[in-house]
């Protein structure tokens, strides 16, 4: 039967695209999105591998070879130990994107139900709780989480913690415009004239059509929050000195300013990964709220 | 409204959030540390009976937690943070020797920042989508996605190590001598003191960190100053004002910018804390004896009452910054003035 299929073909002409079509459709005129991905997925697929691939145990010293230049024997040199920077490298990966990652889900997931609250609330809540976000604004957000992890003790679970707690205002911020914005509109009241309880709307029926801002803006904040996890970390408030975490071994590698090996890969490694996902929280910008691209 | 009476209500919230910040402070100083005694005194202290009891009497942590917090208020605004465990000084008292230094340094930060970051976004704005606006994108780009303490760490080996065309860490030669002190900032005490030689010394010194500094906060900057050209480059007062004859020049400079320049100014207040955070990993780096220097060798020996304190002073220096920036609304946004 040509006719039929030939009339189901045309008709598909009509149909709106796939998502997997339209995903490569964006991805062809967002090549920087495309480059990002790859970048991001060849760290998380290092992350996995890590323990399997890298070449030496990354804790493991080996004194005779300490201070060795990138060559044949050590892909990336060696540290003040002798521990091999390129495994190092590679299970660094193992803790900066589960805490990048981590920080982010948390603080957002936080400053989301506090900005809805409120939003929905109103009144005193309303009040109070953005005060406290204004509060929390107030402070340059790595300086406060500096304070919180010192308190806490330093560790990586602390730093996590630290920003996280700072994380989340401007997600309240955010979110508590949208539910005002969502709250007053008809599905809303029809919701509530069906007996639905106030928590049921408020997550079930108002959230959902406010949460995309606050997804753009997450995906658009892990690269921050990386440097971030890293700037707390260099500093000594993020994992015990030895661990092969990026941040801290560039830290270490100032002490060692000549083997310019020791704090260029790990610094690389934080650069290339933020840039990644800076490149995709851009493009997933520009095609998901074309409004916010400024021109 | 008049000026007087907007700087009035300005400064009015301002007091607030300046108390809320020390009861976050107070907070975080108290009520997380499991233990405050442990976490303020050096360890060879916690034996020590009477120096417990007098830490315990000085901050009234035997008295109800809002008392604490009043004896906390009280003992700040008599300038007192505490005593640093690594140095065994009085925290405000190493702050305030360092804070000059600091100063110094970010003020050409900004300085340099805001140059770069606006002259950035201008040329990508006017050039749009040709190969001037990629070079300006892919700076901005480097500034806000590579770690700074990276580039401080290239730009010192290249700049320093290879090339030997700048000067090596701290704030002045090793053989050269301060000027007199009067406020603590070398490149303005040399000039006081009409030493031309150490005035080039000190400014050689701050050249590498300035930048890198600049480099930092300017990405956000040229950023947004691209963006907001843009909208208002398409607004119909352009158009008129090329209508009538005026120049390119005249066009962008005084319509153009005029009117965007407002978020650019709320975002240079805003990247203020960047720089504050900036000097804490690059001053390490260059080896410049100030807050951000202070800031790191204090946290990476676990110095308690040294974080809260710098934490708590670059907490003030964001808020007056910014409330500087909400005053400067005034001069830039005449609708302040008509509402």
């Amino acid at each position: 039967m040509p006719s039929i299929s030939s009339t189901s073909s045309s008709t598909r002409e009509f149909e709106s695209p796939s998502r997997g079509r339209l995903a490569l459709y964006h991805l062809r005129r967002n090549p920087l999105v495309a480059l990002g991905l790859v970048i991001a997925a060849s760290w998380f697929a290092i992350a996995f591998i890590a323990p399997a691939v890298a070449p030496i145990e990354p804790l493991k010293q080996d004194l005779v070879n300490r201070l060795a230049s990138p060559g044949k024997q050590f892909f990336m040199g060696t540290d003040e130990l002798g521990r091999d920077i390129f495994s190092r490298v590679l299970w660094g990966s193992r803790i900066t994107i589960p805490a990048g990652l981590a920080v982010i889900v948390i603080g957002s997931t936080l400053g989301v139900i506090i900005g809805a609250v409120a939003g929905y609330a109103g009144g005193i809540v309303d009040e109070l709780l953005m005060r406290l976000t204004e509060l929390f604004m107030a402070f340059p957000f790595i300086i406060l989480a500096m304070a919180v992890t010192a308190a806490l003790g330093p560790d990586i679970r602390n730093a996590v913690i630290a920003l996280a707690v700072v994380w989340w205002p401007r997600y309240a911020r955010i979110l508590r415009g949208l539910v005002l914005e969502v709250k007053s509109q008809e599905f809303v009241e029809a919701a509530h004239s069906a007996g639905a309880g106030g928590i049921y709307v408020l997550f079930r029926t108002i959230l959902p059509n406010c949460i995309a801002p606050a997804v753009i803006l997450a995906t658009l904040d892990i690269g921050t929050s990386i440097l971030s996890f890293a700037a707390l970390s260099f500093i000594g408030l993020g994992p015990e000195p030895s661990s092969p975490e990026w941040g801290r071994m560039v830290s270490i590698g100032i002490d060692f300013f000549d083997q310019w090996w020791m704090w260029l890969f790990p610094g690389l490694a934080i650069a290339s990964l933020v840039m990644a996902f800076n490149f995709i929280g851009d493009g997933l910008r520009d095609i998901l709220d074309p409004r916010l691209r400024g021109e | 409204m008049s000026f007087f009476r907007y700087f009035l209500r300005r400064l009015i919230l301002v007091i607030p959030l300046l108390l809320g910040i020390t009861m976050v402070a107070f907070i975080i100083a108290n009520a997380i540390p499991a233990d405050p005694i442990n976490a303020n005194l050096p360890p060879n202290a916690l034996n020590d009976e009477d120096t417990i009891a007098a830490f315990r009497k000085k901050w009234g942590l035997d008295k109800p937690l809002h008392e604490q917090y009043l004896t906390y208020l009280g003992n700040l605004l008599r300038g007192d943070m505490g005593v640093s465990i690594k140095w065994r000084k009085p925290v405000s008292e190493d702050i305030a020797k360092r804070l000059p230094a600091t100063i110094e340094l970010a003020t050409l930060g900004i300085l340099y920042g805001v140059v770069l970051g606006v002259g950035l976004g201008l040329v990508s704005a006017i050039w749009k989508d040709t190969w001037a606006d990629y070079i300006a994108r892919v700076i901005a780009f480097i500034g806000i996605s590579f770690p700074v303490f990276l580039i401080a760490l290239v730009l010192l080996n290249v700049f320093y190590a290879q090339l030997g065309i700048a000067v090596g860490p701290g704030r002045l030669h090793v053989l050269m001598r301060p000027p007199p002190t009067v406020t603590g900032m070398y490149t303005v005490d040399a000039l006081l003191n009409g030493d031309w030689k150490t005035f080039g010394n000190a400014l050689s010194h701050l050249i590498l960190p300035a930048l890198t500094l600049a480099l930092y906060v300017s990405g956000i900057i040229s950023r947004i100053t691209r963006s907001s050209l843009l909208e208002v480059l398409n607004q119909d007062y352009m158009r008129t004002a090329r209508a009538k004859g005026l120049r390119e020049r005249y066009v962008i400079g005084f319509h153009g910018m005029r009117n965007s320049l407002i978020p650019v100014v709320t975002v240079i207040g805003l990247s203020y804390g960047n720089l504050l955070v900036g000097s804490i990993l690059i001053e390490s780096i260059f080896a410049y004896p100030g807050i951000g220097f202070y800031m790191f060798k204090a946290s990476t020996s676990q110095d308690f009452p040294a974080i809260m304190g710098v934490s708590l002073l670059f907490a003030f220096i964001y808020v007056g910054v910014n409330f500087a920036v909400d005053i400067l609304y005034f001069f830039l946004d005449p609708r302040i003035r008509v509402a």
